[in-house]
């Protein structure tokens, strides 16, 4: 087969030409690799928040007071100016909504100091809750338990805590029934959460539920930032029990039959994708931006195959007086940047994928390799040899064997 | 039927606001089997004359058959096969590929004219064996004197059974005891029926051929018989 024949020549051109082969290949593998790295990280990422955003369950969805998607500056103010939310609508939707299994209003909580005897742990985060979050949310009881509805309805001073909770302050102990101070107050510790590991640096386990109640108690109602967690019966009357909470917030908040929601519900899909539209033009714009390193690429393989071709014009002239045909030359110098190319973007891959998979772990997120991006970087390289190398081969392939003969 | 028949044949190059007319009608037949010099100061039209015989040039006008084809009006790919099957080139510099064996530059044409490996390898080897440099298959150019070089450069043309063997200048880079070797392999050549042009510009070369041409101006000035053909 002439083409193999062929192959072999143009590799062998390469070999013969190593430091300045090698050198090229440097700029496509520099290229290739910081694309592969970006959008191995991005896609990481991006799978990591979906899997956190997993975690709120596909019958599950929030309602809010300001979220969702905003398309304008008017429904910007239209948000911000919305009324707050009451205490009342958790038992409201519990009474109207035939296809919520589940309800539990949580106040968004801050970050304190815990201290327990001498021992301090910094940036806790509190989450006052409702006693049917424990069914809602992804946390699951370890050891001890979540706390009652008598003891979020009486605001008894009781904490449900995450696994860091108990290894710093409690290294030696079983903390169940141990005291813990908050905000100088104290709470009894009745329930340790199973360990949820970090994502993105945070740490998900340095936690403490206490109820709802207690919460608005010991630090006020905040009204403004109240969220209620709804588990429908299933994923099948997802959208009616959706419904219903809708047409009780609605005559809760007196909105007129005319007017548009003055609340938000998001479900885990609905997060997800509003995740997407407010981070695509960074990830696209990342990958833009790394993009112009493989069009360096690009130029670094087009320009040594022109300095080539040139070099190299007496060896086409004799090439031709010996019977190649134009697309055999051709072929010869495209085969040159080709393997170059895909060449370079294979270790990029290889490369980019280990860089993707260092970068990931530095933010503690899981990855696998993204096929995508494997693919890509294949097709991108072979594309950039193709098209960068076409014009040098064409000019290579139409050089005029007498002209070629006698070039010095 | 002529091997070689040229009808009024022109080259002209245009320079510009000038053309300079580097043949101006050149008419020859040259038969199966014929050895023949092209004599001619520089700038005579030599040159180009080789080249339009080597297909290596096209014609501005006028025919020129070749073994019964009429390839003045061909495109590049179809001269390309012409010369890769018909014709075999003597360089006076060599050409060949420095950074191939003697066995891959011999190769090369068999490549092109997409025979298999085997058949090459086989093809190539028995070619170098011809012109004697059967132990030498595996050498560089550079690992080679100028006589061996051009050795191999014949062994290159013939590969492939041309019908013609074009020769320009072939012994105008080595010395002249060398030089009289590689003519005494074209005659062994012509002796076994190959059909040879030689350029040269030397007249002690030009009479190992059968007859000579003089070229002037871009025309055939004379016409010299050094011997019948047998």
């Amino acid at each position: 087969m002439i083409y193999w024949d062929i192959f072999r020549m143009a590799l062998n051109a390469l070999w013969a030409n190593r430091l300045r082969s090698g050198l090229t290949l440097l700029g496509v593998i520099i290229g290739v690799t910081s694309v592969i790295t970006i959008i191995s990280a991005i896609e990481g990422f991006m799978g990591s928040v979906q899997a956190e955003i997993n975690k709120l369950g596909p019958t599950t969805f929030l309602v809010v007071r300001v979220g969702g998607i905003i398309t304008s500056e008017d429904a910007f103010f239209e948000m911000i100016k919305r009324k707050p939310f009451e205490v009342e609508y958790a038992e409201a939707i519990e009474d109207a909504c035939e296809d919520c299994e589940k309800i539990a209003m949580q106040a968004y909580g801050f970050s304190r100091e815990v201290k327990y005897r001498d021992k301090k742990l910094s940036n806790v985060y509190i989450r006052g809750a409702g006693a049917s979050m424990i069914d809602i949310v992804d946390y699951e009881v370890e050891h001890g338990r979540f706390y009652s509805y008598e003891e979020d309805y009486g605001g008894r001073r009781v904490a449900f805590v995450g696994t860091t909770i108990q290894k710093q302050l409690f290294p030696n102990i079983d903390p169940i029934g141990k005291t813990i101070k908050i905000n100088n107050l104290k709470y009894d510790i009745i329930g340790i959460a199973k360990e949820q590991g970090a994502t993105f640096g945070h740490d998900a386990d340095k936690i403490i539920f206490i109820p709802f109640n207690t919460f608005a108690k010991d630090f006020g109602t905040p009204r403004r930032n109240l969220t209620i967690f709804v588990k429908a019966r299933s994923i099948d009357v997802l959208d009616k029990a959706m419904d219903q909470t809708r047409v009780v917030l609605r005559a809760y908040r007196h909105v007129p039959y005319d007017k548009e929601d003055d609340f938000s519900l998001l479900t885990a899909d609905s997060i997800m994708e509003q995740f997407n539209n407010i981070t695509r033009f960074m990830r696209f714009g990342l990958i833009g931006i790394t993009s112009i390193s493989l069009i360096v690429g690009g130029i670094i393989i087009m320009n040594i195959m022109m300095v080539s071709v040139t070099e190299r014009t007496r060896e086409i002239g004799i090439r031709k007086s010996i019977g190649a045909r134009q697309k055999d030359i051709l072929f010869q110098f495209l085969f040159e940047s080709f393997i170059l190319s895909v060449g370079g973007g294979l270790i990029g891959i290889s490369l980019g994928v280990l860089l993707g998979d260092l970068l990931i772990n530095l933010i503690n997120m899981d990855m696998t390799p993204s096929l995508l991006a494997i693919l890509l970087g294949i097709g991108i390289s072979s594309g950039i040899g193709i098209f960068f190398g076409i014009y040098p081969a064409m000019k290579a392939a139409r050089l005029q064997p007498v002209k070629a003969l006698s070039y010095e | 039927m002529a091997l070689i028949e040229t009808n009024n044949l022109w080259k002209t190059y245009d320079m510009g606001k000038v053309q300079v007319h580097a043949l101006r009608g050149i008419s020859i037949k040259i038969d199966k089997g014929d050895y023949i010099a092209v004599m001619g100061p520089s700038g005579s039209g030599k040159s180009t004359l080789m080249n339009l015989i080597g297909c290596l040039d096209t014609p501005t006008q006028g025919e020129y058959h070749l073994n019964g084809k009429r390839v003045s009006q061909m495109h590049d790919d179809e001269l390309a096969e012409i010369r890769n099957r018909e014709i075999g080139f003597v360089f006076q510099t060599f050409n060949l590929m420095p950074r191939s064996t003697a066995l891959h530059n011999v190769e090369l044409p068999l490549i092109y004219g997409g025979r298999n490996r085997e058949e090459r390898l086989q093809m190539a080897r028995h070619a170098l064996e011809v012109v004697n440099l059967g132990e030498r298959v595996m050498h560089k150019p550079s690992e080679l004197s100028g006589g061996q070089r051009q050795r191999v450069a014949i062994a290159r043309a013939m590969v492939n059974k041309p019908s013609l063997l074009l020769a320009d200048e072939p012994t105008g880079n080595i010395d002249t005891k060398t030089g009289d070797e590689i003519m005494g392999l074209f005659a062994e050549l012509h002796n076994n029926g190959n059909t040879i042009i030689l350029v040269t510009h030397e007249m002690d070369i030009a009479r190992n051929a059968d007859r000579i041409l003089f070229i002037r101006d871009g025309q055939i000035e004379k016409e010299e018989i050094v011997r019948r053909a047998s």
